[in-house]
Order: C-alpha cells, then structure tokens, then sequence
C-alpha cells in the first residue's frame, strides 16, 4: 500500500511539476485577453513558409549533429571501452567534460580561437582565417559546437553497452574472424538499438537548443521564436509557433519508443567487475592513442585552455568573484538542493519504471524524457504561467520556482540511473527482505538503497552538473536578485570584458568538476580500503 | 558510508532554512528592479543606492544575447501578479509599451525637473535619463563621410554600408520614428531603399560598429556608445551626428527611462530608487563610464569625447507616436526582414 | 484443515498462461515437492504462496484464511508467516550473518535480548555458530545455504518455501544439505513447499510430490517418507 502510495505520488508530482505548467502554456496561447482566440494560430499559418524555412534549418543543424556525433562517439565508445589503449579511464573522464559545462561556453572559447580577431586571425591575418571566423558564425560553427557538447552522450552509451555484450558471443565470432569483422557483425548490430537512441537524444538535445545558435547569430527555429516574442511581446504567438517543434520531438520519440524501447530494455548495462572480453590492440596501441589524444586536445583541452589564458591574470579572478561570488554561492547551494530533490523524485520514478508497475511505467519514463528535451525556456515560461499568481507568490518568488523547474527538466536522469541500478540488484534481495516483515520503506532504507549507493551517488552527481549548468530555465524564473552563475556570465558578456567572462567560465567549471573529483577520490579510498 | 548518507540530509535541511530565512519578507528594506541597461554599467550604480540608503536591491538583468526572455519579458509575463518595482529601460518605448499594457504606474520624480520635456511622459509615467545619441560610425578611411541616416540609400555607398537589425532595439525605434516623422510612404520607401542599395544586416549595433572598425563596412547607423567603445579601443573610426543641418531631421536620441511598475510589492522603495536613478550624480557616473551616456540635466560633467545634450540638433519626435507606430509597423519590418 | 489450499488458481505473464486453473492442497506438516521441467510454473507457484504475485482469478488459502482472491492478495507477504529459501539465496551481501538473521527479527521489533537469543538458537541449529560477524560473499555455498535456512527459519514460521536452493552445490553437498532439511523440518514441524527439476531431491525430500506440466498438475503421489 505504502510503496503504491509512494510511487503513485511520485508519477503525479512529475506530471503536475513538469506536465501542467507546458498545458498551461499551451492552453494560454488560445486566448487572449481572456476570450478564445486562434489568432495565435493563424499568425502561424500565415507565415508558415518562413517558419517552415527555420524549421527546415534546425532540423539540418540537429541531423549534422547527430550524424556527426555518432559518427566520432561511436568509434570513440569502442575504443576506450573495449580496448587496452592506455589511459582510456582518463579519456572517458576528458571527453565527458563538455557535457558537463553550457554549450555556449564552447561556443566563447572557440569564438576566441577562430572568431574574427582572435587567435587564429591574429596568426594568420588572410582569406582563410577570415573564411574560418565566418564559417564559425554559421551552421559549421553550430555544428562543431553542438557535436563537441553532445558527442558524449554517445560515447558514454556506446561504452556502457558494448562492454556488456555476452563474451561468448563475440570469442564465437573471433574463432572465425578477426575483431573489426566481429565488431561491426556481432557487437555493434547487438547495441544498435542503445546506439540508435543516443542519436536520437542527440538530435533532440540540438533542436532544442537555443544558447549556441544565438551566440554565433544562426537562425534556427527555436531561437527565432523566442527572439520574435522578444520583439513582440505576444506570448501566445511564441507558444503556438512552439507547438510544432513539441510536436516534433513526441512524434520521434514515439517512434523511438515503439521502434526502439524494448530492444534497449532487453540491453544489460555493464556491471563493473563482470568479465568482458577487451581487444588487445597490438601495433595499432600507439597509433591509435596518438589519434585519440590528439583529438582530445583538439576537440577538449584546446577551448578549454583558451579560457584559463584568456582569464590568466589575478584581476581577472578578482574582478569576476566581486562581480559575481553571489552567484557562485547561490549556483552551488540551488544545485545542491535540487539534486537531492531530483534524487528523491528520480530514484521513486526509476524504481516505478523498474518495476514495470502497468500502466504507468511507460507514460512516467516517456513524459520524463519528453520533458528533458524539450527547450528549457520553455519550461521556463510555462512554470511562469502556472505559478505567477498571488496565491503560489511564496513559490514563485523565491528559489523554489528554480528547483520545480529543475524536476522538470533534469528528473529523467535519475530516473534512468536508478531504473539501470536496480536492474542489477536481484528482486529475491527485496523480496525476502518483504518476507522477513520488513516494510516497502524499511526494505529500501536497509536493502536496496545500501545495495544501489554507486548509482545514487551517481544519480546525485549527474543531476547536480546539470542544475549548475542550466541556463534555459534559470534565466527565465530566475527570483529577482538570485541570479545563478551561468545567467551571471551571460548578463555579464554584454560589454564584459573578455578576461572577466574567460575568469567565470573557468570557475564555473571549477565548481562543476570539483565534487565529481572529490567523490571520484573518496570512492577510490573506500574502495583501496575495503 | 553510513555517515556519509547522513550528511546530505543534513546539508540539505540547512541549506533549505538558510534559503528560507534569507527570502523571508520581514528583512531589510527592499526593492526589486528589471534592468534593460547593461549589467556592467548597472549593476554598480544599483550598488551604490544600496549602500547610500540601505535598502536591499534585487535585480533581474537583461540577456541581449539570448532576447529570449529578458527583463521586459517576465514583466509582461508577470502582469497579473507584479514582482518588479521599477523597471529601468534602455530606450523610452518599452517603457511606452508597459503603459500601454496597464503594467506602469505614473510617478513624478522630483529629480526628473531638470529634464527636458521631450524625454518625459506627460503623465509621469516613464521619466528618461542618460541617453544615447543614435550615429554614425564611420571608418576613418571612408571619404566622404556620410551625414544622414538617407547616406544609407545613396547609390555611391551601395553594398559597402550596414545596418544592425530593425526588428531589435534602437534600430527599430529609430525606424519608428523615421515613419512617425516623414509618413509611411517615405518610411516604406526608404527601407525599400535599403534593400535596393545592398545594405547587408547585422545582428547588432556592436557587431554593426565591428564590421565598420575593421573596414569591411563604409558606415553603419549605431548607438553613440559603441562608437566611444570602439574609439576607446583606438579603432580607426569616427562618430558623426546625423541629420544637423538646418532642414534636416536631426539625430535620434534614446534615453534610458525609468518606469514605477502598477500594484508592485515595495511601491515606496522603488519611488526611492526611481528618484536615486533621475540624480545629476546618476547622470554624471554613466556619462564617464564606458557605457558613455549623454546625461540630460544641465550642468552635468561628462567626459570631452560626449557632446552636451543642448549642442545636438535633437530630432523632434513623440515617444508614445513612436511606440504605437512601432505596433503598426513591425509585421511590415518583420516581413522585410524576411519572417 | 489443509495448510494451504489453491482453488482454480490462474496465473499469467505477459503473452503466457503460467498456472491454469491449479487446485491443490497441502496439510500442515506436510513435505511436498513440486517437480518439474523448466518454465512449467514450480516458482510462481512458490511466488504466490508467499503473496509476492497476485493471481488472476482463484483463490488462496492459508490455514483456511483467505490471503488472495479476485485477482488480488488480500494479506500481505509479511503477514502470512512464510519463510523462503530463494533459488539465489538472496543473501544481503552488505550485512553480516547475524544482521542478515536478525533483520526480519528487528523489522517485527522483537527486543533486543530475545533477539539475539533467537538468533543465537537458530545458527546453533544450522551449525554456523562460529560465522555471526562474517559476511556472506566469505563463506562457502554450503555454508550460505545454511545462513539462507537460518534466516528463514528465524521466525518461526510456519510455512517454509525452498525454491532449487540446492541447484548450484555439488552432490556431496547437495546430500548433506537435504538430510538439515529433512531434520530441521522434523524438530520444527513446519510445512514445506519445496521446488525442484532434481528427481533425486524430490524422491529424496518429499512425503509427496507433485508433477507440474504447463501450469497444471500432471500427477501427485506420495513418497512414503514420514521424515
């Protein structure tokens, strides 16, 4: 009675947290001035043909995206997971970084190497620089961006799933063939599915994301909306010209989970410890540690150490912690507070999605995932439509808002860690812990959360990055006079000087990475130690 | 491990009281602001007012970047349960929008005496300060130099001129105002004369002012800021005020303006902070800091490379005409921007 | 008075009908073994005994009181007396022996000293006095077993469910583990509902057994055994 209570609540406060507000966005767009209108609507259609132009953009944006994050991440996933290449925990750790920070930050870092007047231009003052710079500012420089951030998401699904595959599948194959065949007939047909979803993911991230697109002046759709209800302040003009990319992203993933869903679920993760067949690389080690590293370099430690030179000075530490040290405070304390709130909500969704509990599984983990690709000024502005009112003021106007807007988006990571680490904590443990007379709660306060601590630490981590790093949400609902950091740095670029922006972006990624690092230590000493 | 577990509990918990008790009302004395003007310029002014009166000061900033949901957004959003305050425009139409929209409450400052009529609603219900002059920035090696906003439809500046674009900011006020002044016809005709003259769009008046530093532009139609920035820089450009001759138009100011938001929780603090903001001494630090302001009180100091207020031919316009041709005009401007 | 009584109980998964219309009954003290192949229903019927499925339709009885009806249980696993030895053991790999005994002790609040005297007759009885504060990853498969039946055993109940507890230990093992079994079930006297494809251990264990073919009994008959 109590876990169905429990879990049953749980659905509810992620539709009613993250549901309701864009309903009510939606609905909102057809009245104005409190009667029925579809003029919103009609707006829309008349000017289908430019719309349908920027839609057409934004869907070439997400395919390169995707098909080039696949491309690259893919390989990459193979490599470090089921290789010897030396230093490949390393790698995984660097190549990951980019997710970890705001697309847009990229885009800052690499706007200073090949932007017209910085690095390169400076070098090499010629048409190729100044083709570069302008190719940056454009789709190229959208693409490369997005790809650098979002790559990791197939990487990281790529080495989850290929590590998992049954050995004695793949040493079949061997005795027959070499590793390339065996890869690309056994072992990749096998994870296709895993690999086919984190395309998809990636394609969805990219087309709804407005940050970059914005910074290198690339119209896209979702950029362009919101920009018109900058300029026109019509509300419901920019949610029904919302409505088509909504419609969009549901239509592909219901494809993606009628097509796609059960092949993952009946995907095992990789268990840490299991055996699992790894490919000795042989002559190939170094050559193939040269090309990853230098892409690393490249596509990772390059932007990021134009940043630290750009920052490189004391003034510019001193001037970004007294402009902006508030924020940093709040930035840390906001995520810190809505990870564990995400952990709480996701871990009670991901044990629903784990247990299969009919009918709701399904409708939890999609409108989850739904909810987390959709743009976050979205959300934003649908948390604003639902909660701006004299009764719901002690939430709207404080931090609260922040965080409703965190489960919102963010619950689906969770959601999905817990559901993957309670796949590989067997049901009898549950059950004979129900046996014994133990309570639904006192089974997993003793049981299954001491069992599934890795994932909820994990689980933890994940939602923490994403809270620090959020923009979309943040900038729209953000209570007056509690800005986070990364709206802090983007308030701050307009007549910024460059150093300062460098200085904050470096300490946002700071105090991104720092507790990943720390809980990173402190799990290996646990693990030295026992 | 155990000990572990707890700790986050723990964290949390305090965390949450510390966040409550720190937005509980009951506390200092506080005012909320939506700023449209430059976080870097405004924030240390804000600053200053908390320091000089006490009362706590909580900002929302503008995002120009993003123009997704900034500052003039959420007020609209906000409408029927107000969180601001005051509202501190860049430009005097959004402040014209929210009183149209019922969000603006009418305050008459007596700091605003001292400025001039034409930056002020009849009614109180927006008072501009510290304002920008819309010029021309000229490469240094462009000859002859342009001296009117027309420049942009002579046939011997065609392809070799930008403009920032007119569905944004001043741009698109200026615009307004061309058409409020000359009529429709000559309005339409003139953007007309854009496009048949190559004017090539930027997405900004920075990016506007960048292009024309680096030669790759003869002049474009910027914010007087800009070019201080630029010449500041030591960029090889110049600041033309358009349109001074004796029958000419004269050059477009845009103030920024300070608005009393309409059932705001702290009416009295934003009074204060409204009359803060109208000083000389306001006037004075926005003049000398790179956000370069041309103050509107007499007697102001200000920096040599900013002209006085009362030496530019001003042109002679109407806000509130601007902003309700700016209604009117803008499917006109979104289609020749190409929406 | 039957211990447990199945009445037209159906059972299904997802695309497959697991237990068809099972009627059984099973007296108090009774040695059953339920044998058969792989997949014809042994487990799940196990699983509803022990109320962690519900039936489709039919009714469950336990100690004539009705625990499951109408497609639903009616009592919950903890409160229907039933211990289980699962086919995984299930042992919690984070807690010692004695806290893997004594949770269920704690979860029904039992105080502290007749706790621990419980807990102390019970691994007396299995013979792993010697193994309180280990934890079970370092003991051997036997001796895991025995911590499984410990744990089972340590409230008394008066149903004990084995499900193939004995399917992963060699046949010396798997020998002597039967003959605790037949004993421990002898000096407690509770019903045994024991699951198994080994015909040795159904020959072995069971005073009767029942033969289960695509979720029906095929046949039943008694052993002969009284220990």
């Amino acid at each position: 009675m109590e876990k169905r209570l429990t879990l049953v609540t749980a659905a509810a406060l992620l539709a009613v947290i993250g549901l309701l507000p864009v309903l009510a966005m939606v609905a909102s767009s057809f009245y104005i001035s409190g009667s029925f209108s579809l003029k919103a609507y009609q707006t829309l259609l008349a000017s289908s043909q430019q719309y349908a132009l920027l839609l057409g953009r934004s869907v070439l944006l997400s395919f390169l995206t995707s098909a080039l994050a696949t491309l690259v991440g893919v390989p990459l996933g193979v490599v470090i997971g089921k290789t010897d290449l030396p230093w490949r925990g390393a790698f995984a750790v660097l190549f990951t970084v980019p997710l970890l920070i705001p697309p847009y930050l990229i885009a800052v870092a690499w706007g200073a190497i090949v932007g017209k007047g910085g690095w390169i231009s400076q070098a090499w003052p010629s048409a190729t620089s100044n083709l570069l710079s302008t190719a940056f500012f454009g789709l190229p420089g959208c693409t490369g961006v997005l790809f650098t951030a979002f790559m990791p998401i197939v990487m990281l699904l790529t080495i989850t799933y290929v590590g998992a595959v049954n050995p004695r599948w793949e040493e079949a194959g061997r005795l027959v063939s070499r590793w390339p065949n065996v890869l690309r007939r056994i072992t990749l047909p096998l994870i296709a599915p895993a690999i086919l979803f984190a395309a998809i993911l990636v394609f969805l991230l990219a087309f709804g994301e407005v940050g970059v697109p914005t910074y290198l002046r690339y119209p896209v759709y979702p950029v362009e909306i919101l920009t018109q209800f900058a300029a026109f302040y019509d509300f419901g003009a920019a949610t029904a010209a919302a409505i088509p990319m909504l419609v969009i992203t549901l239509a592909i993933l219901t494809l993606e989970y009628r097509l796609l869903h059960n092949s993952i679920l009946e995907l095992k993760a990789v268990v840490p410890g299991a055996a699992r067949s790894q490919i000795a690389l042989g002559s190939w080690r170094f050559l193939l540690f040269g090309i990853v590293l230098s892409w690393a370099l490249l596509t990772v430690l390059l932007p990021l150490a134009v940043l630290l030179i750009q920052s490189a000075s004391p003034s510019a530490y001193g001037e970004a912690l007294s402009r902006a040290s508030d924020s940093i405070v709040r930035s840390l304390a906001f995520a810190v507070i809505g990870a564990t709130a995400l952990t709480l909500l996701g871990f009670c969704c991901g044990y629903l999605v784990h247990s299969r509990a009919p009918p709701l599984w399904r409708s939890v983990d999609a409108l989850a995932l739904f909810l987390f690709t959709l743009p976050g000024t979205v959300i934003g502005i649908g948390l604003i439509s639902l909660w701006n009112t004299p009764m719901t003021n002690a939430v709207y106007g404080s931090p609260a808002i922040l965080i409703l807007g965190y489960l919102a988006q963010y619950t689906v990571l969770p959601m999905r860690i817990t559901s993957a680490t309670l796949e590989r904590i067997p049901r009898s443990l549950e059950h004979a812990a129900r046996l014994c007379g133990a309570s639904w709660f006192m089974s997993l306060w003793y049981i299954v959360a001491p069992l599934a601590k890795h994932g909820l630490i994990a689980a933890w981590l994940i939602s923490y990055v994403f809270c620090l790093r959020d923009l979309g949400i943040s900038i729209v609902v953000y209570p007056p006079g509690s800005d986070t950091l990364p709206v802090r740095i983007l308030t701050l670029m307009a007549n910024g000087a460059p150093s300062l922006i460098a200085a904050l972006c470096v300490i946002l990624i700071v105090v991104t990475l720092l507790p990943l690092g720390v809980v990173s230590l402190w799990l290996r000493h646990g693990a030295r130690q026992s | 491990m155990k000990k572990a577990f707890w700790i986050i509990p723990v964290v949390f918990v305090a965390l949450a009281i510390a966040l409550w008790r720190y937005y509980s009302p009951g506390g200092a004395p506080t005012v909320v602001v939506y700023v449209s003007h430059d976080q870097v310029f405004s924030e240390p002014i804000l600053k200053d007012f908390e320091k000089e009166t006490g009362i706590q000061v909580r900002a929302v900033y503008d995002t120009e970047e993003t123009k997704s949901a900034g500052a003039m957004n959420r007020l609209i959003a906000e409408k029927r349960n107000p969180q601001a305050d005051v509202y501190w425009a860049n430009e005097p139409i959004r402040a014209e929008v929210l009183r149209q929209q019922g969000i603006a409450a009418p305050y008459i400052s007596p700091n605003g005496a001292g400025i001039p009529e034409t930056f002020r609603d009849p009614n109180g219900y927006w008072t501009g300060f510290a304002a920008r002059a819309r010029v021309l920035i000229a490469h240094r090696g462009t000859s002859p130099k342009p001296t009117s906003m027309l420049s942009y439809t002579d046939p011997q500046w065609r392809g070799k001129t930008v403009i920032a674009n007119p569905l944004f900011g001043t741009t698109t006020t200026q615009i307004a105002a061309l058409f409020v002044l000359s009529g429709d016809e000559r309005g339409r005709a003139f953007m007309q004369g854009l496009r048949d003259n190559a004017v090539k769009m930027s997405p900004s008046n920075g990016d506007s002012a960048d292009l024309v530093a680096r030669g790759e532009f003869a002049f474009s139609l910027v914010d007087s800021d800009d070019v201080v920035n630029r010449m500041k820089q030591h960029q090889p450009v110049e600041m033309i005020y358009p349109d001074q001759g004796a029958n000419e138009i004269g050059c477009f100011v845009v103030p920024n303006a300070v608005v009393l938001i309409a059932g705001s929780p702290h009416p009295s603090a934003g009074k204060k902070l409204i009359d803060y903001l109208l000083t000389k001494e306001t006037e004075r630090k926005l003049a000398f800091s790179d956000a370069a302001q041309i103050p509107l009180h007499p007697d102001v100091a200000m920096p040599p490379y900013l002209q006085p207020i009362a030496s530019i031919k001003v042109m002679k316009v109407n806000y509130m005409e601007i902003a309700s041709k700016l209604q009117t005009i803008l499917p006109f401007l979104k289609n020749w921007a190409g929406f | 008075m039957s211990m447990i009584e199945f009445r037209a109980l159906s059972k299904v998964y997802p695309g497959r009908l697991v237990i068809d219309a099972l009627s059984l009954k099973i007296e108090a003290g009774e040695r059953v073994v339920l044998f058969g192949p792989s997949g014809c229903g042994k487990s799940t019927v196990l699983h509803l005994i022990a109320g962690l499925v519900a039936p489709e339709s039919g009714d469950i009885l336990i100690n004539d009181e009705l625990v499951a009806a109408g497609g639903r249980n009616l009592c919950e696993p903890e409160q229907r007396g039933i211990g289980m030895v699962f086919q995984d053991l299930a042992l919690w790999p984070h807690m010692t022996v004695s806290e893997n005994i004594e949770f269920g002790l704690r979860a029904r609040k039992v105080p502290d000293k007749e706790r621990k005297k419980r807990v102390r007759d019970v691994v007396d009885l299995v013979g792993l006095g010697d193994y309180l504060n280990v934890k079970p990853g370092e003991l051997s498969g036997g001796q895991q077993q025995r911590v499984a039946l410990a744990r089972a055993l340590a409230l008394a109940p008066r149903i004990v469910l084995m499900d193939e507890p004995l399917s992963s230990l060699d046949e010396a093992l798997n020998i002597q583990i039967r003959k605790e079994i037949r004993r421990l079930q002898g000096e407690l006297g509770f019903t045994l509902v024991y699951v198994t494809h080994n015909r040795d251990e159904a020959k072995d264990l069971g005073t009767r057994t029942m033969h289960l073919r695509n979720g029906r009994i095929d046949s039943a008959f008694n052993m002969g055994h009284s220990s």
